[in-house]
Order: structure tokens, then sequence, then C-alpha cells
């Protein structure tokens, strides 16, 4: 799949996450700011680039900005987002969802 | 925002709403608040039974006049007002921000994802989104003898180029191996970006130690430094200037920059008080140049004067102002140009 645009979604609420993902010519970045980067920094990072991966997606910028979003709300935003950088919105890719 | 609490477009423009937006704003301490129409693109306020508690604009990509009820502070509603105008910036397809702010202010930003740029003493400027300085900077074409070589930069408008420019060029390459020219890229100008940016290259393309580039949104920009486009009082321009020469700084070390050259300044105040500020800043690091302006016989060179004739359709006046590509581009698009200025497009400014 291929990014079409930057995109973002989300928003800096607490207990929310905001992602933006742009396209970039070299390999994955993912740059994150969150209070728990401590606690949870890699755990974030790994949940992201396994989303990524379901989507094939390379070469891509993630700047998020969390405010302690739980796993299952990073995994919803990360999908909007992907899906509204690819131009993806009223086309769903269903397996991934699955 | 709880449930009592609700996010709307503010219409500056209503006077119910001014007053409210006004008070809240003065109330916080923001200084100098402009009167209607206030030059803003849009704005935003969350509201409790009926109260303005928290609100924020913006100007093309700028975040301005952000400001939350000190009742209500703590974080939430100062998060709330800039997701809010950053989901507004992202419907209209800007993903790159700046927020030009007090130093006390510059955490809760970086707080929300926002990196500094550049600070003095009285103000900060932030950015965030899916570009970056370092992209910028990393996107400056380069020399094989960078680290080595003598280089200095000019920043030019040049609205449209004249031999005034040229001539302030060709005194910079005497003086260093290399000269960077940054084309302003704000595009609010007669003559537009690509224009002078092609009349530019056009005009220096005979000269080999020469590159032109775009100076993007970090060298007089609406984010650095809005009161170049914009009247404002003098305060605010010495602290915007600040801030841009500070920026330039940074940008300037990576780059290998030595000298900075400017034209002097007869003319516009502004700027004028932009050349001082350079002064001020860049030293001992960048050396500031001032080279006088060029005369064609006993007149000053200026694209004022170049503009004015266009104005007055009386452009055979100002031949012997520029290079043969800008007069050729002029003669061409006469017309055009003309119905911009009727438009409103100004011709005083800059």
């Amino acid at each position: 799949m291929e990014i079409k645009h930057t995109a973002i979604a989300g928003t800096l609420e607490s207990s929310d996450i905001q992602i933006m993902l742009s396209k970039i010519e070299g390999p994955t970045e993912i740059e994150l700011e969150s209070a728990v980067e401590k606690q949870f920094g890699t755990q974030i990072r790994t949940l992201m680039q396994t989303i990524l991966d379901q989507y094939g997606l390379t070469n891509v910028k993630i700047k998020a900005v969390d405010k302690g979003a739980l796993d299952c709300t990073i995994k919803a935003r990360l999908i909007t987002v992907i899906q509204r950088a690819t131009d993806k919105q009223n086309d769903p890719d269903w397996e991934v969802l699955g | 925002m709880n449930y009592s609490q609700q996010l709307k477009q503010l219409n500056l423009k209503e006077l119910h709403y001014y007053k409210q937006w006004a008070a809240l704003l003065t109330q916080e301490g923001i200084e100098g608040l402009p009167q209607v129409p206030v030059d803003v693109d849009g704005c935003l306020g969350i509201f409790e039974d009926q109260q303005l508690i928290a609100t924020g604009a913006y100007q093309k990509n700028v975040l301005k006049y952000i400001a939350v009820d000190a009742n209500y502070q703590g974080g939430k509603l100062f998060n709330d007002i800039i997701s809010a105008l950053i989901n507004t910036l992202t419907q209209q397809g800007v993903f790159h921000f700046f927020v030009f702010t007090k130093p006390i202010y510059r955490q809760s930003f970086e707080f929300v994802g926002f990196k500094l740029l550049a600070q003095t003493s009285l103000a900060v400027l932030l950015e965030a989104g899916d570009a970056s300085l370092q992209q910028f900077i990393a996107q400056v074409p380069r020399l094989e003898n960078q680290s080595t070589a003598t280089i200095s930069a000019i920043v030019m408008n040049a609205n449209p180029f004249t031999l005034g420019h040229r001539y302030l060029v060709t005194q910079a390459t005497q003086k260093s191996d290399f000269v960077y020219v940054f084309v302003v890229s704000q595009d609010v100008s007669l003559f537009t970006t690509e224009e002078r940016f092609k009349l530019v290259q056009q005009g220096l393309s005979d000269l080999p130690n020469v590159i032109v580039v775009q100076s993007g949104d970090y060298m007089v920009s609406y984010a650095t430094f809005p009161s170049y486009f914009l009247p404002e009082s003098q305060d605010i321009i010495e602290y915007q200037t600040a801030l841009d020469a500070q920026l330039f700084k940074k940008i300037a070390a990576q780059l290998n920059i030595q000298q900075r050259f400017l034209g002097e300044e007869p003319f516009s105040k502004t700027t004028a008080l932009y050349n001082q500020a350079l002064k001020a800043t860049l030293p001992p690091e960048i050396t500031v140049e001032v080279i006088p302006r060029l005369k064609a016989a006993t007149q000053t060179i200026s694209a004022t004067q170049v503009r004015k004739a266009i104005q007055n359709g009386t452009i055979e006046t100002i031949h012997t102002f520029v290079p043969e590509t800008t007069y050729q581009f002029i003669k061409q698009n006469q017309a055009i140009l003309q119905a911009r200025i009727q438009k409103g497009m100004q011709v005083d400014g800059n």
C-alpha cells in the first residue's frame, strides 16, 4: 500500500494519541512523544510497527504525541490515519482489521 | 472537553464574539490586540455556559492568540484547543504548523509535540508537523568543499529582481568563495514566489559561484517574521526580527555560512529594523556587511520604484533599473501585474 498524502488522526486529549503519518525517502521512522515513554515506549513502537507491517507500509514517518492512550486506542488511531493517508476511508482493508 | 463544554468557530466580525474574545485575551495578559477586522484566517473557542473559556486562532500555518481562562488552566483545555486548531488546519491540507509565543509557554507546546526553533528573552518560535528545520537544511544544495570554503548568504524577496539585487550579489561573490541567495518563499507579493525565484535565477545565471535557494518557512516568512508582510508596531517588529536572526544563526552554523550581506535600507522602516536586529544578533559567529545601494544615473534603484512604474504604466522609465530578463518579463506580463495591483496588491509594501 502507498501513502498518497500526509494525514492525521486522534487528539491531544487525555487517554488519546495524535498520530501524523507521512511519506519519507529513507526507512520508516517512529517519533514518539509520551509521558509514559519509559514504561511503555518500546511496547507502543512495536505495536505501531506491527500494524505498519500488516498494511505493508515502508518508508513512512510517524509522529505521535501520546497522552496515555491504551493499546486499543493506539491501534484504532493508527488504522484511521493509515486509511486517511492512503485514501481508503471508504474502502477499508478488512483483512487487516480482522 | 467535558459535556458542559462546547467547541465553536468564532466569527470575530460579530461584535458579540469579538468582545468576549478580546476580554479573555486581555485577562490572560495578551497585549496589543488588533481591532476588527482581526488578521486571522480562523478562530476557535471553547464555551461553558455561554462563557468563552479558551480560544486559539490561525493565520496560514501559524497558530496565534491562544489563551485559556486562568480558572481552567492545568493543561486540559490547552490541549483541546491545540487539537482543534491542528484538526482544522489539517482539513485544509496544512500539515506543518508554527507558533510564536512567550518563553513561559514553551513547555506547554513541547508537551503537545512542538519543537523549539529559536528563542530570545521575549519570545519563542516552535514548529510541529510533517516538515522540519532539519529537513529544510538537508535539502539545501552542498558544495564539495563546504567545510573549508568562505561562504556567504543573502536573503531577498526580490519583488522583482533588479540590478540593485544583482549588485549586492556580485559584491558578495568578490568577498567570498560561494554565495547562497535565499529567495523568500512566502507568496504574498506582487510577483509570485515562482516568478521571483525564476527572475533571480535568470538574473544571476552567469555567476558560477552562486546558488539560488528557496527560503522555505524559515527566513522572513509568516512564521518567523510576519511583520515584514503585515503592518505592526515597532516593538513587535523588534522581537520578531530578533527571532528570525536567531534562527538564521542556527541554519548558518550547519551550512558553514560565515557572512551575511545586506542591502542598505533607506526606505523601508521594517527592513531597516531587520538589518539592525541582524547586526545585533549574528556576530561574532557571522559577520554582517551592509552594502550601499546601487545608483542608476542619479536615482537609487529599488524594487518599489519598479512596482510603481508598473502601476503607472511607465515601465520604460525603469528599464535601466533591472536586468533584461526582468524587463522582458514585466513587458510581457504588464497587464497581469496591473490587474493584480487593481485587485488590491500593495505596491508600497515589501
